[in-house]
């Protein structure tokens, strides 16, 4: 139950309604097809940090409302807790997050990780449909002239990613953007291949192929 | 609401942290094939590291998944030439090209990025290469246009045979590639780089093969290369 719960909770607020029909709908869903075994209970301190640091910028169901910052919803643990490690360490700089991870210990770390990898990621975005075929070429295909590799052969047909490499599907578009531009000028250097693969990009590849990955599931 | 405040907060760092453009790096250079006292399979430290590391298959398959994203998901590589087929091909060449373009013996500025010291071990390599040399050699490639099959065979038997064999299939502990699967658009763009001087980490004595081969001959002998088929 919980994963729903977690999953429609950016709209609970909206109208007492819509809130009574949604309960009733729930109310309907037999417990054994919302797999509540995979939804991590996150222990007293992890809580705390979710609901009084993350959920700020991240929502408490990590479908991030605000589009410059990063959907955490589904995504893999391990690249999450890769990425957040990376931060700590000073191996990803970041000025957003830096006041903010004075607030976190490293032991932290996996519970967070679980924590968001556990929640339903929402939909993306998509802002200008006429990108996508030129966004899917880049994303399937690579450009071969330029020498940019299929984003597809890491990130997997889907976008659904790997413990390896991060769930790109549904992601913010102006988050992808903003990767792709601090990996290309060098301000974000924890993974050497991006850095080679994005100064091969032009800045309509880079718009288009995050069009692409906003309308995948 | 009281959330707002530091969404505001967070917007402006981010705002601060935007990114300026850089250069892409420069690929590595090494004196190749042109350069007098030249020694083509020399052994350096990388390569006998790479090549005395037993690989793993298990390992090589984690490995080569930042290589999927040109030659694709069963390294059969793209018919028109641009990534060349790496299935089936003999371990010990494809470490030999791998540390070769990572020293730049061989120019390749697509690739090297992704063989740099920084990303792969000889470790890695060794297990790549095991991983790759073990995959099934898909069953179709691109095949040249079929125009001239008796010069193109004349040639192959007379220059080519001695070294990359009659099926060629090459040799493991020469370093000679397996050329037999490959696509022809591959395989005429490399010949033409070798005759010409652009594959400076070539055999002396295939540059020496080649170096009379007009560009009609490179394209029999490629042709008929592209259509051996192994019994």
């Amino acid at each position: 139950m919980q994963r729903s719960v977690a999953g429609i909770s950016r709209h609970w607020r909206v109208h007492t309604t819509h809130r009574l029909i949604l309960l009733a709908c729930l109310a309907l869903v037999p417990c054994a097809s919302v797999s509540a075994a995979t939804v991590v209970q996150p222990d007293a301190r992890i809580g705390t940090l979710v609901s009084t640091v993350c959920s700020s910028c991240h929502m408490s169901d990590g479908n991030s409302a605000v589009p410059l910052f990063p959907k955490l919803a589904g995504q893999h643990r391990e690249y999450l807790a890769r990425e957040l490690e990376d931060m700590l360490d000073g191996k990803r700089r970041n000025d957003t997050m830096a006041p903010i991870l004075s607030q976190f210990r490293k032991a932290d770390i996996p519970g967070l990780a679980d924590y968001y990898a556990s929640q339903s990621p929402a939909p993306g975005t998509v802002h200008d449909a006429t990108l996508l075929e030129a966004g899917r070429r880049i994303y399937e295909e690579g450009n071969e002239e330029s020498g940019v590799p299929s984003c597809s052969g890491c990130h997997e047909d889907d976008g659904s990613g790997s413990e390896r490499f991060p769930r790109l599907a549904g992601q913010n578009q102006e988050y992808v953007v903003q990767e792709l531009r601090r990996f290309r000028s060098g301000s974000r250097t924890n993974v050497k291949y991006m850095n080679a693969v994005s100064k091969r990009l032009t800045d309509a590849e880079i718009v288009a192929v995050a069009e692409y990955l906003a309308s995948l599931q | 609401m009281k959330k707002l405040p530091l969404i505001a907060l967070c917007l402006l760092l981010s705002a601060l942290d935007a990114p300026a453009q850089s250069q892409p790096p420069t690929p590595p250079r090494a004196p190749g094939a042109e350069a007098a006292g030249f020694t083509w399979n020399r052994m350096t430290a990388d390569r006998r590291q790479a090549l005395d590391a037993k690989g793993d298959q298990e390992r090589g398959k984690v490995a080569f998944e930042p290589c999927r994203g040109c030659h694709l998901k069963d390294a059969a590589g793209r018919p028109d030439g641009s990534y060349p087929r790496l299935a089936g091909q003999h371990a010990s060449v494809l470490i030999k090209q791998m540390a070769d373009i990572r020293a730049g013996d061989r120019d390749n500025w697509k690739m090297s990025p992704f063989v740099d010291k920084h990303v792969l071990t000889p470790q890695d390599m060794a297990d790549i290469a095991v991983f790759v040399q073990g995959l099934p050699v898909p069953a179709k490639h691109g095949i040249g246009p079929g125009t001239n099959p008796q010069r193109g065979q004349d040639l192959y038997e007379r220059d080519c045979a001695r070294c990359h064999g009659k099926e060629g299939m090459g040799s493991a502990a020469e370093f000679f590639p397996r050329l037999q699967g490959q696509h022809f658009r591959y395989l005429l763009r490399e010949a033409i780089a070798i005759r010409d001087g652009g594959r400076r980490n070539s055999n002396p004595d295939m540059i020496q093969a080649i170096r009379g081969y007009t560009d009609a001959d490179l394209e029999a002998v490629n042709d008929y290369i592209s259509r051996i088929v192994r019994r």
